[in-house]
């Protein structure tokens, strides 16, 4: 393994050792991480194995918990549901995103600087409230419905805009597509406009310069930005609360309503430590393509 | 007589189509992005009491509402403190962090995938995770425990790869000159290293505090009866139909834009200098 600063770092000279003693300067922040971290997560993982009654938790070592979510086909096809609508969101976000990425990494100077930051500028809000804009363009008294309404259009609100799993897909490409946008954006701008040219003047047609020579450049962007949409969507808990209704309901609320509502904390347990097993599964798989860690680091890291 | 001037040869740009339709593309992106949040800010002015449509005449009252209300203001007070404190935490505990990975050592990329390792794990098991734990240690839920360590659990990673390039970029060799006349590691940190990453460190931290200042998924679950603005503002949506939403929601975005924003700028301004 190299080391994640090799080829940035100004070569120091030989024998010249940065200030600090490195055990000391790392264990804060390992110390923090290993308690607050990682020690929560093997207890969950612990508790995901004990009993839940209307006495409350206790300690144990049963599978009743996992055979449960296996047996009750609810847990499982809403497993599924949520993975297909993170996959779903995943290429959503990645055919509005293109463009954009593409958009951006072609302007120039300080318009340039300005289309970037109003990207950026929305993604600086709490999802929360992004997600909550959407209530009232699309609810019954939304600025759809009054201006359909308003045209005669349509004499009563129509219902469902809101609340289906169409308006969570929505939700999520509105919330998280800069995840998508972002890395791509980078990958595209670090090509050369010189290999757009030459591939020009060589005759290729503009869909040519782009299936041989973009896109294969471009493809770090979309792996990253598939992965971090991906993960934020699998474990999405607000949008298909807020705008999902009972039909767009995802894993993440399931989970939510073990501890919010039954106090079911062992099962609940369990379908948490499932949700990160398909998480930590999916890392594993697309890992073998590109470095996870280089997602988070931009390549540079 | 004159001669008939030639036309300019013509030049084939096979793209302008394609330029075009990507500049006609990014308008309707940018209409997607910013429509919604027009929408709240006209509606934060709405003069009636249901959330939406039509207009009933424009009022500041809302705004009142949420500036005034003694909820709201503690809300706001946790929310900026909790957020100063963890960004605080955070970038400290990343700057050691990050001074520490300039060494050559062995496990660095265990400590590195340690880092990680929050980021990749699902936010709302993120939060859950801490409600168990804490539960069974016998911690109840507040402010200054179970949510602060969720904040800096959440922003420690994204700090640490904010600063960590920032750390190593810049030239070593002033360091390495002053190691050379004999300066203590402690000199060296204090009068050229943290002049020198001082404006990246304060980027971070602006940067880490905007990330505080907005979770929500993780907080939720660990937040006992003082409430952060994200969680106020999510208890308004579920629990009550509040008319003051719209509003309660352009002042959240005026101080998280405003913030990150400047956060945005000074990083970018170091990143430049460095």
């Amino acid at each position: 393994m190299t080391s994640p600063a090799s080829g940035k770092t100004p070569k120091p000279f030989p024998g010249v050792r940065p200030i600090g003693r490195p055990f000391w300067l790392l264990l804060p922040g390992v110390a923090w991480l290993l308690v607050f971290g990682l020690a929560p997560i093997l207890f969950m993982g612990a508790v995901s194995f004990w009993r839940s009654s209307i006495f409350g938790t206790t300690p144990d070592f049963q599978f009743g918990n996992y055979a449960r979510m296996i047996e009750e086909p609810l847990y499982v096809e809403l497993l599924v549901k949520t993975l297909r609508i993170a996959a779903l969101t995943t290429i959503l976000s990645l055919i509005f995103s293109y463009p954009l990425a593409w958009f951006l990494a072609s302007r120039k100077g300080a318009w340039k600087a300005v289309c970037v930051v109003a990207v950026f500028v929305p993604f600086w809000i709490s999802y929360v409230v992004r997600t909550f804009v959407w209530l009232p363009i699309l609810g019954r008294n939304g600025l759809i419905n009054q201006t359909l309404m308003g045209l005669g259009l349509i004499s009563s609100p129509v219902e469902w805009f809101l609340y289906n799993e169409g308006t969570v897909y929505l939700g999520l490409v509105y919330v998280y597509t800069l995840f998508m946008t972002l890395p791509i954006y980078l990958a595209l701008e670090k090509i050369d406009p010189k290999l757009i040219e030459a591939a020009t003047d060589l005759g290729a047609r503009p869909w040519q310069t782009f299936r041989h020579v973009v896109l294969p450049l471009s493809w770090p962007g979309v792996l990253s930005g598939s992965i971090m949409v991906f993960l934020l969507a699998v474990s999405a808990y607000v949008t298909p609360r807020l705008l999902g209704g009972t039909s767009g309901i995802m894993f993440g609320n399931m989970i939510a309503n073990q501890f919010l509502s039954n106090n079911n904390w062992a099962f609940g347990s369990a379908l948490s430590m499932t949700l990160v097993a398909v998480v930590a599964l999916f890392l594993l798989v697309v890992g073998r393509w590109v470095g996870i860690r280089e997602v988070f680091t931009g390549g540079k890291g | 007589m004159m001669a008939p001037e030639a036309p300019p040869p013509r030049v084939r740009d096979p793209y302008r189509f394609w330029r075009a339709a990507l500049l006609g593309y990014a308008g309707i992106f940018f209409l997607f992005l910013y429509l919604p949040l027009i929408v709240i800010v006209v509606l934060s002015f709405n003069d009636s009491d249901a959330t939406g449509f039509p207009m009933r005449g424009l009022t500041l009252k809302w705004y009142t509402r949420v500036l005034t209300t003694p909820d709201m203001l503690a809300a706001f007070a946790n929310s900026a403190s909790v957020g100063a404190v963890a960004a605080i935490l955070s970038t400290g505990l990343a700057l050691l962090l990050g001074l520490g990975f300039r060494h050559e050592l062995r496990g660095k990329s265990a400590v590195l995938n340690l880092i990680i390792m929050p980021i990749l794990l699902p936010g709302i098991v993120g939060g859950i995770v801490l409600l168990v734990f804490f539960g069974y240690l016998g911690l109840r839920s507040e402010l200054w425990t179970t949510v602060l360590v969720a904040h800096v659990n959440y922003v420690l990673p994204f700090a640490f790869l904010t600063l960590y390039p920032r750390l190593h970029r810049f030239d070593r060799s002033l360091e390495e000159a002053a190691m050379d006349l004999g300066a203590r590691p402690w000199a060296i940190f204090r009068h050229i290293v943290w002049p020198l990453v001082r404006p990246g460190v304060i980027a971070t931290a602006m940067f880490a505090f905007t990330l505080s200042f907005d979770e929500f998924i993780r907080t939720v679950f660990v937040t006992g009866y003082e409430r952060t603005i994200p969680v106020l503002f999510w208890l308004l949506i579920v629990d009550e139909i509040a008319p003051h939403l719209p509003a309660m929601a352009v002042v959240i975005i005026l101080v998280s834009t405003a913030v990150s924003l400047a956060a945005f700028l000074i990083g970018r301004r170091a990143d430049r200098s460095a």
